[in-house]
């Protein structure tokens, strides 16, 4: 059997005819009923917030037997009502997206690959990187004769990305090292 | 009580936040795109997109207009796509008692690809697709589990101008006409789309031809007896 | 934001410019549609016809950069049909200040300019004092040397003929723009001005914002509901990183960064705490002693003491008028001046300007960490195209940070709300916090400074450092604590207490905290009110949609800041029908009004603006570097080689780095006649690291795209979805046309100009979505910031036989 598309669009033509079906008497198959699971029923609900515009759109997790499995909206955050832009929906994907990173990576000088290491030596070696390159550079005064105490070959750039907490102790740590090179995308 | 949508565009902003959460709750991969001069992407449905974006943009009197139309199945008030499936493999799409959702079951499984592709061309606003992977028919369930569950459909929830609108018919069949009368006053145009016949019900701000072919349902009249000709024409053939 | 998300509402017309809010604040959208709903005018000025410019009123299309010949227009119109507050610009700015002798304004130059340093002499733009050491005033508002007069001499010259011959904007819509948002110059009315980074992304982008913020001053719309000057802000805690300042020039809390001019503590505050002899004027940062000595005793704990200057000698101390920002930190990597460093959740390889010259410039480093959830081009430079991963001696790591949803702390919206985000599970992987990173490395450094000394250990072993990162001790130490048993303001605290509030922070070193601004926020131990849920709120403030008890808003939880403006000398709303704050008897009711005092006029009275020393809103500005008032210059790079204003064609203080690779298209260069905008997306985030590697993201904007007018197309024989090489005199760019009506060519002084504009988030670590549309732009910027003109470069376009960037 074979039905025209345009045939059937005129069948059901006018919205008005197509409602009177019914009552015109032809027999119109009894509904049925449909029942589902919610795949998020019994999850605990954790709020967070999306990473990206400063609308700082609240966000619902929900997270079942320690996974984290779906995301949405939150209601109760007055500026958002629960709305979110294509990137807040896409909250739960963006965490586990499939191309994270999951372990520190090493490149040696020269290398054309990525070695995958333990947080301890990459933390042990970054931090040697870091004090012999400010031993080696520390510039007590400038050429004027001034104090300055400074590192001017060490720098740090971002994140609007760190939450407070994380520039507050990222600014600390600079500062007490004698780096001015210290700048984000708040400047971009 | 049936519910309906109510998915007022002249409040859309094409933010795809609804495309997004759709594809999200779903939990539904994604196609392969590419970008082809238009915004609009993936550029129709498929088995992984229930709802898609249109963007259509014209230059009118030298004013330009970009008219946004967040697609999705309209789940007819009587729908075609469950006559027939009906006629093919009983049970295959269902139409919920309780909230009139037009839904399509693993029996569509059991839909050849030829049928699946009947019942799509059959459809007045072309909404179905077969999933070639799992051989189910595919379309909009109006988040049906999440309603069951007193949730708003996902798309609804994430929006976030209010185009989007979900609740009793009534209900939204009378906020459709408050907007369409407040609406007016800017876009003297501005029309409902099918709103007797479907519950998903569109409140557009210009003519129904500045956009996609399958925004609303050919508008052409038809006579009742062409119409009572029409109808009992399948069943006709289907039984010879 | 001086208001917040919700308070758009409130407007009775609303300016969107230098933004494409409904793309880039989706969010914003449903409270621009709801002042739209009550009858605001909504009214978007940008280049391109976006999804913004759709759902507004009016839609004008302006040519990029040129958007203070655009407000200049605005403040004659308003200035000339008499449109603005009289009592508020009589009142509350400097309207009536007498300027000095020595500012002076001649053809498009002000007074004091150098051009050997490109520097002007600000003092020469100095008020005239009386005895008192006060400024001088005519109330009057008439005397030639007035503020007052100043300004409608300076704008005098911005006539239709001329702005419209410029910006590219028929007269007829400038009218209906000046017009409507004029409106709002009654006192019972508010116009919002919401702004991005297509103000600040220009070589004249603070003046961009400054023009803005003087027409609100001139409109009374500063400080009341619906009103504002409106940073949307770009960037996911973009708010509270400024505010603890991962910025080179200040130090948390909005305080200068030392320099050689102040090595003591002492000069430190005399150069940096300003005095005033006006009793009405509250002069806030008066109280900055208090502010920077909290925050050396939290840096260096009980190691800071009075006597050693709380450690401020151990501070590295900056050269004046040396720039330290990024543009130039690349400029000095390029150079080889630079050996390593942290890039955390950033990457300058596809988001700084000029990437050719960025990613050239991280070949030469010794080392480099990045933080990151993902390998981004910056990250990944060593195997970059065109560079050989042999020829690369950098030592590179790359550290796995966790998504937002996997640690605990707070981020502040650009409402400065102060809202707390909890950790949902354990992290994916071995992904940690980047504090954690931070804390871990320090405690590693300070170990091998303990062991076997080196370069002035001091500032090192000093440092209050942590165990492991613990962002509730963090939150509770930004907001401080009592370091002994003490008296402040007549009130008795113990060692360890939480300071209540700002106005408790002490000189003497009695207190910690991080952040004056955030001292409120958690004002005793258990109560971090960034945690709170509490929807409730009294009628009034339901109305302007305030939510007081909501998480916790910087400073002192004021929702609405300069609110004082918003109401007469007697403390009477401008607007009764939406009041912010109003006296009431004796007190004040609303919200948090800045400062208890009583209102103006009564004898306790201040002045509204309490940040500025003479408690002004300054409609002159003598503290820009780049002039009092802002002039129109063109871009670096312009299509134009004169404008109507002035002889000076660009900014004389523009900055430009002077490497080999630094080239600019001198000005209406014929080879590159178009005018390039770039931008980001609703879909991707920034340079795209994210939400390129998001799956439905990337379906929905798959590839770089290129934004052009029909006309356009025409001439350069370019369809719609036909691949293109975009090509400035630093580089070229491949990506698909994206022909449209949405585009308009401008006519500039009698001459067609096309603007095409681009998104700048596709790069070459996502295959054959095209690559970094920054090879195109030029290393200029802000002379006040640095921050990149981004928003206005010259570049051509032609069909693509082949691309190969965007091959799939």
């Amino acid at each position: 059997m074979k039905l025209s598309r345009r045939g059937f669009m005129k069948w059901t033509g006018a919205g008005a005819a197509a409602l009177s079906l019914s009552r015109l008497g032809f027999d119109v198959k009894p509904v049925a009923a449909y029942a589902t699971t919610l795949r998020i029923a019994g999850a605990k609900e954790v709020v967070s917030i999306c990473p990206f515009c400063s609308c700082g759109c609240n966000i619902i997790m929900f997270v079942k037997d320690g996974k984290f499995i779906s995301s949405e909206g939150d209601p109760d955050y007055p500026v958002s009502e629960g709305a979110l832009c294509p990137k807040g929906a896409a909250f739960h994907s963006m965490h586990v997206s499939h191309h994270r990173i999951l372990k520190p990576r090493y490149r040696a000088p020269g290398s054309d690959k990525w070695e995958e290491k333990d947080w301890d030596f990459v933390l042990d070696r970054i931090a040697r990187k870091v004090k012999d390159t400010r031993d080696k550079d520390f510039v007590e005064k400038n050429d004027k004769g001034l104090t300055v105490n400074r590192v001017e070959t060490l720098f740090q750039l971002g994140t609007s990305q760190m939450d407070n907490e994380e520039c507050a102790v990222s600014h600390q740590m600079l500062r007490s090292l004698g780096v001015v090179y210290l700048d984000h995308q708040a400047r971009v | 009580m049936p519910k309906a949508f109510f998915i007022d565009t002249s409040r859309c902003t094409a933010c795809r936040g609804c495309q997004v959460a759709c594809k999200e709750w779903h939990e539904h991969g994604v196609v392969p795109t590419l970008q082809r001069g238009t915004h609009q992407n993936p550029p129709e449905l498929t088995p992984t997109n229930f709802k898609i974006v249109h963007f259509d943009e014209h230059k009118i009197d030298g004013r330009i207009h970009w008219l946004f139309f967040p697609e999705q199945c309209r789940h007819c008030v009587n729908p075609p796509c469950k006559d027939f499936g009906d006629m093919y493999v009983p049970g295959a799409v269902i139409q919920d008692e309780a909230t009139g959702a037009v839904l399509y079951t693993e029996k569509s499984k059991e839909l050849t690809p030829e049928q699946c592709k009947d019942i799509k061309e059959l459809c007045p606003y072309l909404v179905p697709r077969r999933d070639e992977k799992t051989g189910m028919l595919t379309k909009c369930d109006m988040c049906i589990d999440r309603v069951q569950a007193g949730m708003q459909p996902a798309c609804v929830k994430t929006c976030c101008t209010g185009a989007m609108n979900f609740g009793e018919r009534e209900e939204m069949v009378a906020l459709a006409h408050k907007s369409l009368e407040k609406v007016k006053k800017k876009h003297p145009q501005a029309s409902l789309l099918d709103e007797d016949s479907v519950n998903v019900m569109y409140l557009v701000t210009q003519p129904r031809d500045k956009y996609f072919e399958h925004a609303s349902r050919d508008i052409k009249p038809l006579s009742r007896q062409a119409f009572l000709q029409k109808i009992i024409e399948p069943v006709r053939r289907m039984a010879g | 934001m001086t208001q917040h998300w919700i308070d758009i509402k409130n407007a009775n017309a609303i300016l969107i410019m230098g933004s494409n809010a409904a793309e880039h604040h989706p969010i914003s959208f449903k409270w621009v549609l709801k002042a739209q709903d009550d009858g605001a005018t909504v009214i978007h000025v940008d280049p391109k016809f976006s999804r913004t410019s759709a759902r507004c009123d009016l839609h004008v299309p302006l040519r990029s950069g040129t958007d203070i010949a655009f407000l200049g227009g605005m403040m004659k119109y308003i200035i000339e049909k008499n449109l603005f507050q009289k009592y508020y610009v009589e009142n509350y700015t400097n309207a009536a200040f007498i300027v000095g002798d020595g500012f002076e304004f001649k053809d498009g130059m002000f007074s004091g300019f150098d051009p050997a340093t490109k520097k002007y002499d600000q003092k020469k733009w100095a008020f005239a004092m009386d005895d008192k050491g006060l400024p001088k005033k005519d109330p009057t508002l008439k005397d030639p040397r007035c503020v007052f007069q100043l300004l409608k001499k300076q704008y005098d010259r911005y006539n239709l003929d001329d702005v419209s011959a410029i910006t590219g904007v028929s007269k007829e819509n400038l009218l209906k723009v000046y017009d409507a948002y004029a409106a709002t110059g009654k006192p019972d009315k508010a116009g919002t001005m919401m702004y991005a980074l297509g103000w600040t992304q220009h070589s004249v982008g603070v003046q961009n914002i400054r023009l803005g913020a003087m027409i609100q001053l001139m409109l009374g719309n500063i400080g009341v509901a619906g009103g504002g000057v409106n940073a949307l802000r770009g960037e996911p805690n973009v708010q509270g990183s400024t505010d603890h300042a991962i910025l080179w020039h200040i130090m948390p809390g909005y305080n200068n960064v030392p320099t050689t001019n102040w090595p003591t503590l002492e000069d430190y505050m005399k150069g940096n705490t300003p005095k005033s002899n006006d009793p009405k004027s509250v002069n806030w940062w008066g109280n900055r002693p208090k502010y920077v000595v909290s925050l050396l005793k939290a840096w260096f704990g009980d190691n800071a003491t009075a006597e050693n200057g709380f450690c401020y000698g151990l501070l590295p101390k900056v050269d004046p008028g040396v720039d330290y920002a990024s543009m130039v930190l690349f400029d000095k990597m390029y150079k080889g001046k630079v050996r390593g460093g942290f890039i955390y959740g950033h990457n300058p390889a596809q988001s700084m300007p000029h990437t050719h010259k960025i990613r050239k410039a991280l070949t030469m480093l010794d080392f480099l960490v990045v933080g990151e959830a993902h390998e981004t081009e910056t990250a990944a430079f060593w195997r970059q195209p065109g560079t050989d991963p042999k020829d690369v001696k950098t030592e590179v790591f790359l550290l796995p940070s966790c998504q937002r949803g996997e640690k605990d702390g707070t981020i502040s919206n650009s409402g400065r709300w102060h809202m707390w985000h909890h950790k949902g599970y354990e992290p994916m992987g071995v992904s940690k916090p980047m504090g954690w990173m931070v804390v871990e490395i320090m405690k590693r450094v300070r170990d091998l400074y303990a062991r076997e000394g080196g370069a002035f250990p001091e500032p090192i072993a000093k440092l209050d450092w942590y165990e492991t990162y613990d962002p509730d001790l963090l939150a509770k130490k930004t907001n401080g604590w009592f370091t002994r048993d003490c008296t402040v303001g007549g009130k008795d605290y113990k060692k360890g207490d939480q300071v209540p509030s700002f106005p408790s922070l002490t000189a003497d070193g009695s207190t910690v905290s991080l952040n004056w601004l955030y001292c409120g926020g958690y004002p005793a131990a258990g109560k971090n009110l960034s945690k709170r849920r509490d929807l409730s709120q009294d009628a009034r403030a339901a109305k302007l949609g305030l939510f007081p008890n909501f998480s916790w808003c910087w400073p002192v939880n004021r929702r609405i800041i300069y609110n004082r403006a918003s109401v007469d000398m007697n403390g009477k709303p401008f607007n009764p029908a939406l009041p912010v704050i109003a006296w009431e008897g004796d007190k004040w009711v609303g919200d948090v009004p800045d400062g208890p005092a009583p209102p103006m006029a009564m004898e306790k009275g201040v002045y509204p603006f309490i940040m500025h020393t003479e408690g002004m809103g300054q409609l002159y500005g003598p503290g820009r570097v780049d002039g009092p008032f802002p002039e129109h210059y063109e871009p670096a790079e312009t299509p134009v080689t004169s404008h109507p204003f002035s002889k000076q064609l660009s900014n004389p203080c523009i900055k430009i780095m002077d490497s080999d690779m630094d080239i600019l298209a001198k000005p209406g260069d014929p080879k590159y006649p178009i005018v390039l905008t770039t931008y980001s997306m609703t879909e991707h985030w920034c340079g795209g690291g994210d939400t390129r590697n998001t799956p439905a993201l990337l379906e929905a904007e798959p590839q770089l795209y290129v934004e052009m007018s029909q006309e356009l197309g025409k001439e350069k024989g370019i369809k719609n979805g036909d691949p293109v090489i975009v090509e400035s005199i630093r580089g070229k760019v491949e990506a698909i046309a994206m022909v449209t009506v949405r585009m308009t060519p401008l006519t500039v002084k009698g001459k067609t100009v096309h603007l095409i504009g681009m998104p700048f988030c596709f790069g070459w670590t996502t295959p054959g979505v095209g690559d970094a549309t920054n090879r195109l732009t030029p290393s200029v910027g802000d002379p006040n910031t640095t921050i990149p003109e981004y928003k206005a470069c010259l570049v051509d376009i032609r069909k693509a036989d082949k691309v190969t960037e965007l091959a799939r």
